[in-house]
């Protein structure tokens, strides 16, 4: 409830006036009374119609509006928002891949910022408009009048404001007389009550009382601890009829819940033909020395794919192949192979003699950047436990084993040992230890795939190479480069410990 | 001065050089206010209560609809795979579309200067709203989580620490349709705050006169406040009309950006806008049809502003035939097979049926609007109506359904039939909007008195303009 | 309200609606320079470029024209269909350049010469492009179905004899109401717009595909027909500006195009120039978002990262077709001055060329054709644009610039936007 701004002087017994008014029945009057008004010098007139009267603002002189200005300044505000809110939303602080599209997407960014523009510009226009025109106001003296009424059905008015400087009240009563209005009045101070109506305030204060209990109730919710189990309100969704493994379901005939592969398809990575790749051994060469193992091979290599995976089901069908691949924490079953200072994986137990089997000499697969990277990201994840980051044997699983003083636990090779080399200890048979195990050590033939075993292999050659490699082994186009890093790095560290010295000094002085 | 413009009751006649009057039967700026005015004061009759309880029985309906498919889950309706969107998504489409002809009637007729949509603005408006709710409704509650709905809103999470995809065309639906809903309610609330000050001034009870008086916000009816607003409303023309355009081209994009054959094509946007219009006009007339009747306003509606109506009909019909017949086109001349097929498979597939429905209900019926007899007859207008109504319903059916069920793979290929939850939420999505509608009857004022008065203020000055200058 | 009276038309033999003189006397001379302009373009393009480039350069120049006529024609029809009051000063000048269909049609038979001769579209070369492409032998057989010379020819006469019989047709009824004043001319004019439209609506959906979108046969899109459209319709609305303009400064009409009318064209050009941008978006982001090699493929060779020469094209239509535009002619002051509603009239028409080379020529060479080839390709539309202009002169000459006749007349002169 806004009251009219500074009431003018106030005339003894009576309220204050605000001005005069005179009704007009047609429009073409009106408008000929406001050139009037206008041309005599009134500049806070005032005509209220109906609707809105073409010309009207010209015949009483109203300038025009800035609302565009608003409308096009607030248009351009939204428009930079939504971009801004796309770009860092999407592009910088939550990046994620969508159908190949860059994560900052101009062409997919347009549709919302065209749809903030228009919403920014249409609240400026909408509430810009009654904040100019000085709305919502519900007390206005001039409808203090009950002739006013008619002001929003079919009769015009004409105004003189108090407030202009040729206003006086006999003058304007006449003018407007002599400008054919009728029923003139003089507008005074509403003194009807401004208080709100009761019913209102209450009516009002109880709505707003109870749509803040819904809000209160979760904010009290969210602050306090229960030790009472939550209410689920749709069990079904909270807890879902998910089938765990080996479980039984009614959905499918045979009754299993888990699902076997489709038959004729293939993991990714199992081709089967390619035996020698699943193997790390030229097949054909050992046929000619061992069928019965190659049969053996590949007979396991077959059920592997068919079992899906069920990796010590194959290694039990794979009779008389004595390997140390069961599960690590158990390893009971060690024999003499834990002594076998030069392990062997696939060798018969017969104990060290020398190695007949045709590994394969060579990866099969191409080295590339990509493939060295894949097999570092594997080696982290499943060999850098117990080998460690960098191959020498001392993983985290390792240095606890040591700590705890673990009886039966073997160590972990150093693959930097030599004997572990490329010429002592082909890529095919690490394949094969890495599919297989060998000692404490499991076989991964189920966890990782047999092109990730590969890019093991890869990468555990790689590891090997760095660790004792020269400058000459740097191609010669960098080794300026890698030169510069050392003395750098050098340069880096002495000035590191000459801080720190002069610190200490610093400190104890 | 004489307030008399025409007697008679057709103004469907236009001579070259002439304007027709569209305020007829020697109305005056009273004989407005009082036949709007009326409706509104007066005791509700028994065809409004009739209509009410049986629109408030249906909402009800759909309300307990999506109680039992809150606590059941989505299964309850007909979506399988491979038809993951069906009936709720035809649905929020067509509601959509219906809501367009609001705003064409209020922002880009007015800014082509149509005079004619003065007396039919308010009601089209007002369905806007309400058929963008009834749209609203059935995304909201195709999330699977309603009540995690929120969280499409970019809003900065401190359980999630993530944001909303805004490369997802089904964002920029969120944005569009809130964005279009907002300004249609601020476009509608403006155009009516005039009118409510004629409610308020009218009104002899004290609790009518403080709730218009609110509703009001004291409008005056000064001058200098006509300016602004006139400007105001200008202006909101102007942002409604793109904004209308881009709200159902979003609708489109969110089938077009798929790959899906049927709906991967370039036209959808442009062609779900003319369809838009078109459903929509068709709403109008199957609301105006019966309304002016029962509130006897035929005076101010009448039978030039429904002429004008069938005659965009028939356009936008039109428009949507040539487009239904450029995708054919498309689809063959691509000889990309599956385009081809997917087209095929529309007319003479399983959904064979519901092509041919569409077929007829939108390219055929509107054509008996080339003849002026039936643009000019109200039962036969309405007739064609609700079957442009059913034939943009199963257009989005049609879209939405053949498309996906017959996807790339052909193994997963399915045939979709809708459940009873799904029949009863479409039905019961017409009774929230004709509720809605209905009270908005009785407590709004239905006809743009003030824009209505200053257009028979504009004719009576013609009028007076033609007998004063014919002797010169 | 009666500020503004009613302002009574002049005699329809004023001076003032005849082409001024000055005009007049240009009209050979702009003739034959055209005429030479544009063979000699043509020819440079196909002796320094190649004639594939040549006859690219010629059906740009064609399309430019064209689809100035017959957005034109398009206005026209608009404008009776809906029974129009404001327009009827304007629709003169629209009805001149709309009957410049009729020269263009003899104008196409260069095109027609070059499908039966293989000189501009690919797929004219039927199995050379399937084996050069590999395309499927079934896919393209049923291709080569549509497009080929004797149904593309077909074809074409039907597009061209559409437009020639609904431009004659609204012109002479148009010239005789100048004569007998007749209203039910009128009326029947308004009775034929909407059969007239669907026509229109069907031949410029066909024959953007046919004469632009074959360009890359298997290319598609169901937008394309609205993207010229589109284009078509902003640049007559910027021509009748134009021409508007020139012929008040050279003294006709002066008193009867307002700045009121200039106000409408100013805001429909800024409404078209948003159509465009909406059309051109919306074709682009769908084939962008789904991303198929089949739709990418076109506006690969006219991406940034692969075309150098129309990459920065791609750019600058963004840029200078839409944001430039839709900013400087938003302000009602800027609308309201006719000089300013003229000088966008002239960018925007320079930028829909743009737009149509872009369009067009990318799909005849990998580049522009270095120096030589964009002076070709410019030679060759400034010819098209100056035999337009003297053709339109020449027939203007013949008739007043004005329906003076036109029943809806007075309610033209008399009008005033809100």
């Amino acid at each position: 409830m806004s009251t009219p701004k500074t009431p003018p002087k106030a005339v003894d017994d009576d309220n204050v006036v605000h001005g005069v008014v005179a009704e007009f029945t047609d429009v073409s009057s009106l408008l000929a009374a406001c050139e009037r008004v206008r041309d005599a010098g009134y500049t806070k007139a005032d005509a209220f119609a109906p609707f809105p009267v073409h010309g009207i603002d010209k015949a009483l002189g109203i300038k025009p509006t800035v609302l565009p200005w608003i409308a096009l300044a607030a248009g351009g505000i939204g428009t930079c928002t939504a971009l801004a809110m796309q770009i860092w939303m999407n592009g910088i602080d939550y990046q994620y891949i969508i159908s190949g599209k860059p994560f900052i997407s101009l062409p997919a960014s347009i549709p919302v910022a065209f749809e903030l523009t228009i919403l920014f510009a249409s609240f400026a226009t909408f509430f810009g408009m009654w904040a100019l025109n000085g709305l919502p106001r519900f007390s206005n003296p001039i409808f203090t009048s009950p002739r006013f009424d008619r002001a929003t059905d079919d009769t015009f008015f004409l105004f003189l404001d108090a407030k202009d400087n040729r206003f006086d009240e006999a003058g304007a009563k006449s003018f407007l007389a002599d400008l054919g209005g009728d029923f003139i009045e003089v507008v005074k101070e509403d003194d009807s009550p401004k208080s709100i109506p009761k019913f209102l305030l209450i009516g009002l204060a109880l709505l707003i009382s109870f749509s803040l209990i819904p809000a209160l109730l979760v904010a009290r919710m969210r602050v306090t601890k229960s030790t009472s189990p939550r209410i689920h309100i749709f069990p079904d969704m909270d807890f879902s009829p998910a089938k765990d493994m080996q479980q039984t379901s009614t959905l499918f005939a045979d009754g299993r819940a888990m699902r076997p592969d489709v038959p004729g398809t293939v993991h990714r990575g199992e081709m089967i033909w390619d035996l020698d790749f699943q193997t790390g051994i030229e097949l054909e060469k050992l046929a000619q020395t061992d069928a019965p193992r190659v049969r053996r091979l590949v007979a396991m290599v077959q059920s592997d794919v068919e079992v899906g995976g069920d990796e010590q089901a194959a290694d039990a069908a794979d009779a008389g192949e004595e390997t140390s691949s069961e599960p690590a924490e158990e390893a009971s079953s060690d024999g003499e192979s834990d002594e076998d200072a030069n392990p062997t994986a696939l060798t018969p137990a017969a104990g060290p003699e020398v190695d007949t089997t045709p590994w394969l000499s060579e990866n099969p697969l191409p080295l590339t950047d990509a493939v060295l990277r894949r097999g570092q990201t594997m080696f982290g994840v499943y060999c850098s436990t117990c080998h460690g980051m960098n191959g020498n044997g001392d993983g985290l699983v390792n240095r606890r084993a040591q700590r705890i003083l673990a009886t039966t636990w073997t160590p972990p090779s150093n693959l930097h040992d030599e004997t572990l080399f490329e010429d002592a200890y082909p890529d095919g048979k690490l394949f094969s230890t890495i599919s297989n195990g060998i000692r404490k050590m499991p076989g991964y033939r189920a966890q990782i795939g047999a092109e990730d075993r590969w890019a093991i292999v890869a990468y555990v050659r790689a590891l090997q190479a760095s660790q004792d490699a020269t400058l000459e082994d740097v191609p010669e186009a960098q080794r300026a480069t890698i030169e510069k890093e050392q003395t750098d790095v050098k340069a880096a560290l002495e000035k590191a410990a000459a801080e720190a010295e002069a610190k200490a000094k610093e400190s104890s002085t | 001065m004489s307030l008399a413009v025409s007697n008679g009751l057709d103004n469907t006649v236009e001579r070259p050089g002439q304007r027709a009057p569209l305020v007829l039967g020697n109305s005056t700026f009273h004989s407005i206010t009082e036949s709007v005015c009326r409706i509104s004061e007066n005791p509700p009759s028994k065809l409004w209560v009739f209509s009410f309880l049986v629109s408030v029985h249906l909402a009800t309906m759909l309300g307990l609809c999506i109680l039992y498919l809150f606590y059941t889950g989505v299964g309850v309706w007909g979506n399988r795979s491979p038809v993951f969107w069906g009936w709720p998504i035809v649905n929020f489409v067509f509601w959509v579309g219906i809501g367009h002809a609001g705003t064409l009637i209020s922002a880009i007729l007015y800014l082509f200067r149509q005079e004619w949509r003065t007396s039919i603005n308010r009601t089209a408006e007002a369905m806007t709203i309400f058929a963008v709710v009834c749209a609203g409704t059935f995304p909201g509650i195709h999330v699977g989580r309603a009540w995690l709905a929120f969280w499409l809103a970019p809003y900065p999470s401190l359980n999630l620490w993530m944001w909303p995809q805004f490369r997802s065309p089904l964002l920029w639906d969120v944005f569009a349709v809130s964005t279009y809903a907002t300004v249609s309610l601020l476009f509608w609330y403006m155009g009516m705050v005039p009118d409510l000050a004629t409610f308020r001034d009218r009104s002899k009870n004290p609790f009518r006169r403080a709730v218009y008086g609110v509703l009001a916000l004291g409008w005056s009816g000064s001058s200098r406040h006509w300016m602004r607003y006139e400007k105001a409303y200008a202006l909101l023309a102007a942002f409604a009309a793109p904004l209308v355009l881009s709200v159902h081209t979003i609708v489109s994009f969110d089938f077009a950006v798929s790959q899906v054959p049927g709906w991967h094509t370039t036209i959808f946007p442009p062609y779900f806008v003319a369809g838009a219009i078109f459903s929509g006009f068709a709403m109008v007339i199957t609301l105006m049809v019966p309304a002016r009747k029962i509130f006897s306003i035929e005076k101010l509606i009448t039978i030039r502003h429904l002429e004008n109506m069938c005659k965009i009909i028939l356009t936008t019909g039109l428009m949507v035939g040539l487009a239904y017949g450029t995708e054919f086109f498309v689809a063959w001349y691509s000889q990309v097979g599956e385009e081809a097929f997917a087209f095929v498979n529309r007319a003479m597939g399983p959904y064979w049926w519901a092509y041919w429905i569409m077929i007829s209900c939108n390219v055929i019926s509107p054509n008996v609007f080339w003849f002026k007899k039936a643009r000019t007859t109200p039962w036969i207008m309405f007739v064609v109506s609700i079957f442009v109504n059913i034939g943009m319903w199963f257009e989005r059916f049609v879209i939405t359904c053949t498309s996906l069920s017959r996807d790339y793979l052909p193994s997963a290929w399915a045939y979709f039939s809708p459940t009873w939850v799904d029949w009863a939420m479409l039905i019961g999505s017409f009774g929230l909007f004709f509720t809605l509608f209905l009270l908005f009857c009785r407590l709004m004022p239905i006809v743009n008195m003030a824009e209505t008065k200053a257009t028979l203020a504009k004719e009576m000055h013609m009028a007076h303009q033609d007998d004063t200058a014919t002797p010169i | 309200m009666s500020h503004h009276h009613a302002v009574a038309p002049k005699p329809a033999d004023d001076p003032a609606f005849t082409m001024p003189a000055m005009l007049s006397g240009l009209s050979l001379p702009l003739c034959v320079v055209g005429l030479i302009a544009l063979v000699g373009g043509t020819f440079l393009g196909s002796s320094a470029v190649g004639g594939r480039f040549g006859m690219s350069a010629y059906l740009t120049a064609y399309m430019y024209a064209m689809t100035i006529a017959i957005g034109a024609m398009f206005f026209v029809l608009i404008q009776h269909l809906v029974r129009a009051g404001w327009s009827v000063v304007v629709r003169r000048v629209a009805e001149l350049i709309m009957i410049m269909v009729v020269p263009l049609a003899v104008l196409f038979i260069p095109i027609g010469w070059a499908v039966w001769t293989g000189s501009l579209y690919v797929w004219t070369d039927a199995a050379g492009y399937q084996a050069e492409h590999h395309i499927p032998a079934d896919a393209w057989a049923e291709k080569i179905r549509w497009l080929n010379p004797q149904w593309f020819t077909l074809r074409a006469c039907v597009y061209l004899g559409v437009y020639c019989l609904i431009g004659c047709w609204y012109y002479s009824k148009s010239q005789r109401q100048d004569q007998t004043g007749e209203v039910t001319l009128t009326e029947s004019m308004q009775a034929r717009g909407g059969p007239a439209i669907i026509l229109f609506a069907l031949c410029t959906s066909l024959l953007a595909a046919d004469w632009v979108m074959s360009l890359a046969p298997m290319w598609f899109s169901t937008m394309f027909g609205v993207y010229i459209f589109a284009g078509s319709i902003l640049s007559a609305h910027c021509a009748i500006a134009l021409l508007s303009f020139v012929l008040q400064k050279q003294g006709a009409m002066r008193d009867e195009v307002t700045i009121e009318h200039y106000h409408d064209l100013g805001k429909l050009i800024h409404g078209f120039v948003c159509f465009w941008a909406y059309i051109a978006f919306s074709q682009y982001m769908l084939i962008w978002y789904a991303n198929i090699p089949e739709e990418t493929v076109w506006f690969f060779t006219r991406y940034p990262g692969f075309s150098e020469d129309f990459g920065p094209i791609s750019i600058a239509l963004m840029v200078l077709h839409f944001g430039v535009p839709f900013l400087g002619i938003m302000s009602r002051h800027v609308r309201r001055t006719p000089w300013a509603v003229a000088a966008w009239a002239t960018y925007i028409l320079v930028l829909h060329f743009v737009d149509l080379y872009w369009a067009i020529m990318p799909e005849a060479t990998v580049g522009s054709g270095g120096a030589m080839g964009v002076l070709a390709s410019v030679l060759t539309v400034l010819g098209m644009v100056c035999l337009m202009l003297g053709l339109i002169v020449i027939v203007g000459a013949r008739t007043r610039l004005i329906p003076v006749r036109d029943p809806r007349l007075a309610e033209s002169l008399a009008f005033e936007n809100i």
